[in-house]
């Protein structure tokens, strides 16, 4: 082990990160044998217009040259133009954004609950039909994609029993009862995986704590059993339970973009998907771009956190 | 020594299950459309979003096309683009993984921070953008995928060679001047075959869900081309006439998702490789777990 300072870490850990997504974001574009000049310019083009618009777009300089001004206009809060409608990327992200966030923080939320609960009642009831019962079903929704969960979903509440929306979406600014309506079930849907992650973490690492001599301490002492569970040993057992969150969410947000497409969600994976089939790549490599600072900052919080939780976690790494 | 571990995990009653699955799986894509009952692309409009019936045996589709064909038709794109990625992330993860362990601390540093960046990319999100670039083809995109989750490879096979290049046989290999790939190749590999293995069951079943999910959303196909992902999506917007149509195609993902995950839990349990801390996810109980105790390898 060894010890290195959450500032270093922050250097070692996230700016390769960040400019290696960058990197390959950006390497995405040059590396399209689509010449978007012809692309927008149609049959029609001649040499000389598309060479024109080649000089529009940026693409006759070198290759780093190129990256190193899309990084500068980038900081800038810059990610060019769709090459179709010419709309600012930033804009079309900007409208879309909003679904995603809420949809994968209410997912996030359900997750914490569903597979908190779920760890907690396996662990402290080890080896019953509870936990039999849990890990069984654990096990089953691994092997089960997100939007397989939506339709699933979508047939039982939408269809069958009229009790929720099947698709539609409202901003929670709007109404934000109906926007809870239109969200529930897509959000139920994606958090199942992340869910399964921290309810398995959870229980092995609360299985180990509630083995551990302070635990036993705790209860001769005539501590009340709760307070031991919920005070003591989880606090402990959270850290694990948490880079496992963590390192879900690159799954929740890939989860997010399938499911938009079961429940009609106006979100950035449609904006992904349509914008891929069209080689629109400004708007293409917004998106990866929105999505891998979203990862990235989600990390960085589960850092944080992990380190309030525990103090000596957020110094030490293996 | 090898063998022994495998006749262990076929001792396993979920394991025979999942391989049982598995073979049946293979079937489906090796012999494909030839073994489909009828044409996958054939429309019949007098017989749009019928229900299973003796000629269909698991209904129609919107168009009139037999979904039992078109799910058996599939199973070649929907199953080989997955080990293709799986192949690709075991050449670029597992090699300098192994590697890492033998070329100092600047190889195995930079080696780590590199994992470190690519597992923090959303795999399906930039699976999409993939498309974009490479072209609307599978193939193409599901290599980029293996990259992806090549890290996965790259720290299991890290630190099980770790561990075994540790040994004192190793040690005594080296300093009798054997060379440090000889060392790798003649000691180390074989030891860490088993994880690599439980690793790419695992990822097989992942890229599986990445495929379905892809062609769910129509995204590496061209249509009328049948994969599992998109029967599943072409009944989306007839939910209200056929609400069972889903079943069918998830349960395929399903299973064969399924039966891998089993199949390396059950191989994991019987090599007892520390690997990441997992619960054993109902693969086999403990009864089982004694019986196979009661029994070592031959």
């Amino acid at each position: 082990m060894r010890i290195v300072s959450s500032s270093s870490r922050l250097f070692t850990i996230f700016v390769p990160v960040v400019l290696l997504s960058t990197f390959i974001t950006y390497g995405l574009g040059a590396l399209s044998n689509s010449n978007p000049a012809a692309a927008v310019l149609g049959d029609t083009a001649t040499p000389a217009d598309i060479k024109r618009m080649d000089h529009q777009f940026g693409l006759d300089k070198p290759f780093l040259v190129q990256f190193v001004h899309w990084l500068g206009r980038v900081l800038h809060g810059d990610l060019g133009h769709s090459y179709f409608t010419g709309i600012p990327v930033t804009q079309s992200i900007g409208q879309r954004f909003p679904v995603d966030l809420s949809l994968t923080l209410l997912a996030l939320v359900f997750a914490v609950i569903l597979g908190g609960a779920a760890g907690v009642l396996a662990a402290v009831r080890q080896g019953s039909w509870i936990d039999r019962g849990i890990t069984a079903i654990s096990a089953v929704f691994t092997s089960v994609p997100a939007f397989v969960i939506g339709v699933g979903l979508v047939v039982v509440f939408a269809t069958k029993l009229h009790v929720a929306p099947s698709s539609g979406y409202v901003g929670p600014t709007t109404d934000p009862q109906r926007w809870l309506q239109h969200m529930l079930l897509p959000a139920i849907a994606i958090s199942l995986e992340p869910a399964v992650g921290v309810a398995r973490q959870l229980r092995t690492a609360l299985v180990h704590e509630l083995r551990q001599n302070y635990v036993t301490g705790a209860v001769v002492r005539g501590l009340h059993p709760s307070r031991v569970l919920f005070g003591h040993a989880l606090r402990n057992a959270a850290g694990p339970a948490l880079t496992v969150l963590g390192a879900q969410v690159p799954f929740l947000i890939g989860g997010a973009v399938v499911t938009e497409t079961v429940f009609s969600l106006p979100g950035l994976g449609q904006l992904a998907v349509s914008s891929a089939e069209q080689r629109d790549i400004p708007v293409v490599q917004g998106v990866l771009l929105v999505t891998s600072v979203i990862v990235i900052l989600a990390n960085l919080v589960v850092n944080a956190g992990l380190g309030k939780l525990r103090p000596r976690a957020g110094a030490v790494t293996a | 020594m090898r063998s022994g571990v495998l006749r262990r995990v076929l001792r396993i009653r979920s394991a025979q299950i999942a391989l049982v699955i598995l073979l049946g799986i293979a079937v489906l894509v090796v012999f494909g459309s030839s073994i489909a009952p009828q044409d996958p692309l054939h429309q019949d409009v007098a017989r749009l979003l019928q229900g299973p019936s003796g000629a269909h045996w698991l209904g129609t589709d919107y168009l009139g096309r037999d979904v039992l064909s078109r799910l058996v038709a599939g199973s070649r794109l929907s199953v080989l683009t997955a080990v293709e990625a799986v192949a690709a992330a075991l050449v670029v993860g597992a090699l300098p993984g192994l590697a890492s362990v033998f070329f100092g601390r600047w190889f195995d540093f930079i080696a780590n921070r590199l994992t470190d960046a690519i597992m923090t990319l959303p795999t399906l999100v930039f699976a999409i953008a993939f498309t974009a670039v490479l072209g609307n083809r599978m193939t193409p995109v599901m290599l980029a995928v293996g990259f992806l989750i090549s890290p996965y490879f790259f720290r299991v096979t890290r630190a099980a060679a770790l561990q075994y290049a540790q040994e004192p046989y190793v040690d005594a290999a080296r300093l009798f001047g054997v060379s440090r790939v000889r060392v790798v190749g003649t000691h180390v590999v074989g030891k860490v075959l088993p994880t690599v293995l439980v690793t790419a069951a695992t990822a097989l079943a992942g890229a599986l869900l990445t495929v379905s999910s892809l062609t769910f959303l129509g995204i590496g196909v061209v249509p009328p081309a049948p994969t599992w992902g998109g029967v599943l999506s072409s009944d989306l917007n007839f939910l209200s006439q056929l609400p069972w149509a889903p079943l069918a195609p998830a349960a395929l993902i399903m299973l064969t998702a399924g039966s891998l995950n089993i199949l390396a839990d059950a191989l994991r349990d019987t090599i007892g490789t520390s690997g990441p801390p997992v619960v054993r996810a109902g693969a086999i109980t403990d009864q089982e777990v004694d019986r196979v105790d009661e029994h070592p390898a031959a």
